[in-house]
């Protein structure tokens, strides 16, 4: 369905990349914690020789992987697609949009991660899912921001997105995990 | 080695694997020097605790029947060991104090029970005569 | 090996809500034995567990655990097998994926050893965790633990939902995993049969509170069971009755063993059965709470710890690999 949508929002090879990376990245992200529910990892994790830290640095580190695979990927399908309708790659805008996904990714996962570790997914599914989005929304209003204005300030909010997914990360890191 | 276990005897687990190991040795069943399992091996085998089949091979050893090695197992020391002869003289006495017991309430005297008794060594050496030439060694 | 403790837990206190889950919780076992953690459901056999294990923090109390002193280090978690009745492993796994996720985690993984008990407990390596049967699973669990050479092996209620040629089986393993003597087992049950033969020591457990701990043996000869007609049992002077049941044609009820002399000629005096003590005995239980506060987490790891976490995570996608399946699912 994910795909579908994405193909159908991407009739664009532009906005193929920053779609995969808005849609599919957090989703790949989060899958683990909806696994650990269902498969009681947490037990696994507190049987594994590895500290706590190393499963939440784990998440994140996995979470960055999915979003940089789903990039790949994306940019991939986005070469294949312009060739196939013979239209042009637009650089520039790629780029812009693909910053812009990076941090919404930053900020999705940064927010959401925390709680999923305190709490588990059955008890934050749609609050973590919400709770980021308001977020945005929120600043975007605020802040009355346009696309140029965010294009100006894009290569500060992309490096933002480390600083806030290492923040997360110390956070999480020091949060122990649902009560057995 | 053949031990079975009743669970229903009233005699504890412990007991019963000593005296059926016990009494192996003394038919000549374990002769000299066989090697015994390990207290953790038989465990596993009969299926009960290492408390209690470690208590039955500290018992047989404490009776000069076995000697244990630790960390390996345990092998069948020679029977005519003095714990051994005092383990069966105390049998002996055991069997006498019953006799005696008896003759008491059947108004025996002295001089019926040697009767009896040399009566009975007498029909045994008839019976198996190179058998009672050993044990009278 | 004589004097090594497998573990020990001494005054523990464990608090849940407003009120104490465990209470001045304390027992041991020597290294090399099989200890049972007897009690009802609720009585806090996995709530102990947990605690031992570091999953779960204690407000009171210390915890010894393979001679380190809880929580000690991470790596102490590679001499430590654990059971539960529930398999936390990923159903989509299949067998041979168990291997190759957990592997990476352990130094002494022996993967020849884990084919061989999968192949010895009749389990398939292209079977998935999922389809496994109660038994199935908990062999699974075994074969790990004893593939990555665990010296301590806890298993809570692994006998619950068996079926009796399983629970037999079961018996059989921990039996061959005790012929080394620095090897040992803590299992907690409320089918106390299952430990009638083979625990060396016992425990039990009522209400959050140790009830009695020791050698099996000295705790079924602390007591006797009385039976009698339905008059019998009363009007006893210096016998404590444990636990009286009477009905219209007879009484019944637990006694200490150097008491069960003052008792008359009339009733049947015989020895229990562990069944017989876990459930009266839980009437005599005592309490009190005290010790220091529990240490914070120790920290360190190494970046291919991380590595391999995101492998673990990877491996819970793994099902949904290919993009195909995910159109295909929706």
């Amino acid at each position: 369905m994910f795909g579908l949508l994405t193909l159908i929002l991407a009739r664009n090879p532009d906005h193929v990349v920053p779609a995969l990376a808005v849609l599919l990245a957090p989703l790949i992200a989060v899958h683990p914690f909806v696994v650990a529910d269902k498969a009681d990892l947490r037990t696994l994790y507190a049987v594994l020789p590895v500290p706590h830290r190393t499963v939440v640095l784990g998440s994140y580190a996995w979470a960055v992987a999915g979003f940089l695979g789903t990039v790949g990927a994306g940019a991939g399908l986005a070469a294949l697609l312009a060739r196939a309708e013979g239209v042009p790659l637009h650089g520039s805008d790629l780029v812009t949009l693909l910053g812009l996904s990076w941090v919404l990714f930053a900020v999705n996962i940064g927010v959401q991660f925390p709680l999923l570790i305190r709490f588990g997914y059955a008890r934050i599914s749609v609050l973590g899912t919400v709770l980021p989005l308001a977020l945005v929304m929120v600043a975007v209003v605020r802040l009355h921001l346009s696309f140029p204005t965010l294009q100006h300030w894009l290569p500060l909010l992309c490096a933002a997105g480390p600083v806030v997914l290492a923040a997360s990360a110390i956070l999480a890191a020091r949060l122990p995990g649902p009560r057995a | 080695m053949r031990v079975v276990l009743s669970n229903s005897s009233g005699v504890p687990l412990y007991q019963q694997i000593k005296e059926q190991i016990g009494a192996a040795i003394l038919s000549g069943d374990l002769a000299e020097d066989t090697a015994l399992p390990s207290v953790r091996a038989l465990a596993r085998d009969l299926r009960i605790s290492i408390i209690t089949t470690n208590r039955a091979y500290t018992e047989l050893a404490a009776e000069g029947f076995i000697a244990t090695v630790p960390g390996k197992g345990a092998y069948v020391l020679p029977l005519d060991s003095a714990l051994v002869r005092e383990q069966l003289l105390r049998q002996v006495e055991d069997g006498l104090q019953t006799a005696l017991d008896a003759a008491r309430r059947a108004g025996l005297g002295r001089a019926d029970l040697v009767e009896i008794l040399d009566g009975l060594m007498q029909a045994e050496r008839q019976e198996n005569p190179s058998e009672t030439g050993r044990n009278h060694r | 090996m004589t004097g090594d403790l497998a573990f020990a837990l001494r005054g523990v206190g464990s608090a849940v809500g407003g009120g104490f889950a465990l209470r001045d919780v304390s027992f041991e076992l020597p290294a090399g034995y099989v200890m049972g953690l007897i009690g009802a459901n609720g009585a806090g056999k996995t709530t102990t567990i947990r605690c031992l294990l570091g999953m779960r923090g204690i407000e009171t109390g210390e915890i010894e655990l393979l001679g380190h002193r809880m929580p000690g280090p991470v790596a102490l978690r590679q001499d430590v097998g654990v059971v539960f009745d529930r398999t936390y492993l990923v159903g989509d796994w299949r067998l041979a994926e168990v291997e190759r996720t957990l592997r990476p985690f352990y130094d002494r993984w022996d993967g020849t050893r884990y084919r061989e008990l999968l192949d010895e407990f009749g389990l398939d390596l292209r079977a998935r965790v999922k389809d496994l049967s109660r038994g199935m699973a908990m062999k699974l669990m075994i074969a790990v633990a004893l593939s990555h050479r665990a010296r301590l092996l806890v298993l809570d209620e692994p006998t619950s939902g068996l079926d009796p040629v399983a629970r037999s089986e079961l018996v059989g393993i921990i039996g061959d995993f005790l012929l080394d003597e620095g090897h040992s087992v803590l299992f907690s049950t409320h089918i106390t049969s299952d430990l009638d033969r083979i625990g060396d020591y016992v425990t039990l457990i009522h209400d959050g509170r140790v009830v009695r701990t020791g050698p099996k043996d000295e705790i079924l000869a602390a007591y006797r069971v009385v039976r009698g007609g339905p008059d019998d049992l009363s009007g006893l002077v210096g016998v404590e009755l444990i636990g009286v049941r009477r009905t219209s044609s007879g009484a019944e009820a637990l006694v200490r063993t150097e008491e069960a002399g003052l008792l008359g000629s009339g009733v049947l005096v015989e020895a229990p059965t562990l069944e017989e003590i876990a459930v009266p005995a839980a009437v005599d239980a005592a309490d009190t709470a005290a010790g220091t506060a529990a240490e914070p987490p120790a920290r360190g790891e190494r970046v291919n710890a991380v590595v391999r976490m995101t492998q673990l995570h990877l491996r819970t996608v793994a099902p949904y690999r290919t993009l195909g399946l995910w159109c295909s699912g929706c």
